[in-house]
């Protein structure tokens, strides 16, 4: 198998953009070679130093930073979608009445669903001046939840082929050498994903698959059925990469096969190694994009064929 | 402790809890977050309960969570089936608390400790303890009522009686009986051996409104030898706080028993104990049969214990080999309690008090008058468990319950919400045996904090049925237990 380790995550992916809300109009927002770009303002770079300078921002350059604050965020990978069919729908009215209810009084503009603190302090409101400088900490604390907030809709309001590209991203910033603080969450990342891809795979119910484990050292892993009936687990171990490399870039699954590995990056076309079923050795396979529209970034992933 | 596990074990959780609101990428039946929520929020408060996982990384996690639940719901979801304890409007986005569980919001229920707002120093010091059981009258033109003065603490923070009060009805021609309301105790007055003065503060505790205690102000000096205590042109009532009588009046010396509970096991028994006496927030109807009624009122209240026990032991908190869970089945077995998801045979080796809670909830026809109203003097510290020490200062028989007044020390102020209603914040297990060999739990009921403790009572589940000569008292944390027996000496009210 030819190591790959040295390509960029990105390169079975192709660019994808659309159109956001920027001043009175609408701006096209490209995703292009793991980078978020602005067409419509060639000077991006004046406009971030200008914006830091407390000029005005515009929405693109809104999104730019937003896209910039979460490149590494592995709550990118907890809310975001775990596969084309998973529908997020978040609008630019979403976004924008988040943003307003946040300005107005964060968490009690969210409380629709509020659950209950999970923490209780054992005293009652202390004397003023305690009193407010805790008032304060909370409202720091609400100003900057409303924030990420907003961040994170107006992330998942960019449309699938962006967040799903967000989400390789942020897998590959910790896949190298996830540490004991990224472990769990990339860990339930690649389980959560890998079971819906496992459940078109095998028709099992996705609550059989284990925790996935990483695969460390040569080869690619391990993918193996044990049990019958309601002891059926599916185990698997993968390289940490597996999320960013394969399945952000629409591979998980082809023409029957689980793909753990890519050989030979590219677009439209790639070889990757795959299994037709647990415990099987894999196979090299060539794999071919269908066409693809990348307008739209609903749009998404491409569609890969055999 | 594995907190890797721990935190894992919560994200997949949520990860598999959120393939709910997936519908139609998955074509299942959704019942909507209000119920699969449950389980994610009962793990989640057993593992900060444990501390395997702490407040920030536990309210990041339901806070994405909220968010991807919130990002997937829209209204054609809702049209059918069930639906959970949120519903989105129409075609909107729900927007979940999220983040903002962060802002520390916090909760002060009426049965945990309460903090009073005056300074004061630690834990510690020296302690003076007296049983009393003594009546101070009080008549004035309009009122006319009695302070029984259960027992005298002298600790770190100051000094105490707890009591207990009545006032006596009047009958008003135009306006039929008048409940007279609190004793002035701003007019009694207090006095020492010395010529010392005092003034008494009343503060609630909980449970019946009546009982409490009365700090005096200023605090007296260590070694007075007793009190006088006086209404207004009413009888002087003298205390004595002689500690050679103080410990004729006292039972046999406590002794202590190592015990090697991990925090899970810990945690499982407070779990199991906490469902024996939930029997006091059940209409009184329910209350003695709990355990005979079918179906088993309680089924809803066990959502998630399994998936509890499986993070405990990924957190590794709990031995797989643990007898622990196959106990707490056998609680559930014996409650009704059904949906737990506990993996493990109900054990048969159940701990004696417990046995004999599940005996008096499955009796069909089980005791039904209540004892009558009274109070026992009792002034015992127990030895430290666990960095608690407790002091018993009395027990009450009213209104159909049972109380033991406990001073406690060593409780923290600040804790996470339990899971299933744990009292986490009295991580102390006390359980009372009566003459007749009935065993009863005792369940914090209400705590205020002064100077640095908390005095508060301990609610009998059930409650006593008649006035035991004497009680066992055992109290277990997770590396020790402690039993002590009292002689009781009854005054009624």
């Amino acid at each position: 198998m030819t190591d790959t380790r040295n390509d960029p995550w990105y390169s079975c992916l192709p660019s994808c953009e659309t159109q956001v809300p920027c001043g009175q109009g609408r701006h096209i927002v490209r995703w292009e070679a793991g980078q978020l770009r602005l067409p419509e303002h060639p000077d991006a770079e004046a406009e971030f130093v200008l914006a830091a300078l407390g000029g005005g921002k515009a929405g693109c350059v809104v999104l730019a930073e937003a896209w910039g604050r979460h490149t590494s965020d592995l709550s990118v990978l907890a809310v975001g979608p775990r596969g084309s069919a998973d529908e997020i729908v978040v609008s630019w009215q979403d976004v924008e009445e988040a943003a307003q209810a946040g300005q107005r009084g964060g968490a009690v503009a969210f409380s629709r669903v509020r659950r209950a603190p999970l923490r209780r302090l054992a005293s009652p409101p202390a004397p003023a001046a305690g009193h407010s400088a805790r008032q304060r900490q909370v409202q720091a604390e609400q100003e900057r939840a409303a924030e990420r907030w907003k961040d994170l809709l107006s992330l998942l309001a960019l449309g699938y082929g962006f967040s799903v590209r967000l989400a390789g991203q942020v897998a590959a910033a910790h896949a190298d050498s996830p540490d004991a603080t990224a472990r769990p969450a990339l860990a339930t990342a690649v389980t959560g994903r890998l079971a819906l891809v496992a459940e078109q795979w095998l028709g099992i119910d996705p609550d059989e698959v284990d925790e996935v484990s990483w695969h460390d050292g040569p080869g690619w892993g391990r993918v193996e059925l044990t049990g019958t009936g309601g002891e059926r687990r599916l185990r698997v171990s993968l390289p940490a990469s597996w999320l960013a490399r394969v399945w952000a870039c629409g591979l998980a699954l082809i023409g029957g096969h689980l793909v753990v590995a890519v050989d030979r990056a590219g677009w439209p076309d790639a070889r990757v190694l795959a299994l037709r079923a647990p415990g099987a050795e894999p196979v090299l396979v060539d794999v071919h994009a269908r066409e693809y529209d990348g307008l739209d970034g609903a749009a998404g992933t491409p569609d890969w064929e055999l | 402790m594995n907190r890797e596990g721990a935190e894992t074990y919560l994200r997949l959780l949520a990860e598999a809890e959120l393939r709910g609101p997936m519908v139609p990428a998955r074509r299942q039946p959704w019942a909507g977050p209000g119920g699969s929520t449950a389980r994610l929020t009962a793990v989640a408060q057993a593992l900060t309960a444990v501390r395997a996982l702490d407040f920030e990384t536990v309210e990041d996690i339901l806070a994405d969570f909220d968010l991807a639940v919130s990002v997937r719901q829209r209204a054609d979801r809702f049209t059918s089936g069930p639906v959970g304890a949120a519903v989105p409007r129409p075609g909107r986005l729900m927007f979940p608390p999220g983040k903002f569980a962060r802002s520390r919001l916090v909760g002060l229920s009426s049965r945990e400790p309460a903090r009073s707002t005056q300074p004061g120093p630690g834990p510690g010091g020296p302690d003076r303890l007296v049983p009393v059981g003594l009546t101070v009258p009080y008549r004035d033109e309009s009122l006319s009522g009695e302070m029984f003065l259960m027992a005298f603490a002298h600790t770190a923070a100051g000094a105490r009686f707890t009591m207990v009060w009545q006032t006596h009805r009047r009958y008003d021609p135009e306006h039929g009986p008048v409940h007279l309301g609190m004793l002035p105790f701003e007019r009694f007055t207090v006095t020492d051996n010395r010529g010392g003065r005092y003034q008494l503060d009343f503060a609630r505790s909980g449970g019946p409104e009546w009982a409490g205690d009365v700090s005096l102000r200023p605090e007296p000096p260590d070694d007075i030898r007793w009190l006088d205590i006086s209404a207004p042109d009413g009888p002087v009532v003298r205390v004595d706080l002689d500690p050679v009588a103080a410990e004729a009046a006292g039972g046999a010396e406590p002794s202590v028993t190592e015990v090697k509970l991990s925090p899970g096991e810990h945690l499982l028994v407070m779990l199991a104990e906490r469902l024996l006496t939930v029997a006091p927030e059940f209409p009184h109807a329910l209350r003695m049969q709990l355990a005979a009624i079918t179906p088993g009122p309680l089924h809803t209240m066990a959502t998630g214990m399994g998936d509890v026990i499986a993070a405990l032991e990924a957190a590794d908190v709990l031995s797989p080999l643990s007898p622990v869970p196959g106990r707490l089945a056998a609680v559930c077995a014996g409650m009704r309690v059904s949906g737990h998801g506990i993996t493990a045979p109900p054990a048969q080796d159940l701990p004696e008090p417990w046995l004999s809670l599940l005996a008096h909830y499955q009796r069909r026809k089980p005791d039904t008058v209540p004892v009558r109203d009274g109070y026992a003097a009792v002034a015992t510290a127990l030895p430290e468990l666990d960095g608690i020490r407790l002091a018993l200062l009395g027990l009450l028989n009213t209104d159909g319950g049972s109380w033991l007044q406990v001073l406690g020390r060593g409780l923290e102020s600040e804790t996470s919400r339990g899971p299933f209603g744990i009292d986490t914040y009295f991580p102390v297990s006390v359980w009372i045996r009566d003459s007749g060999g009935r065993w009863h739990a005792c369940r914090p009921a209400s705590w205020h904090r002064h100077n640095g403790e908390y005095v508060g009572k301990l609610q009998l589940v059930p409650p006593l049925t008649r006035s035991t000569a004497w009680i066992e008292v055992l109290a277990a944390g997770p590396s020790a237990q402690v039993r002590v027996q009292l002689p009781l000496r009854w005054r009624y009210l």
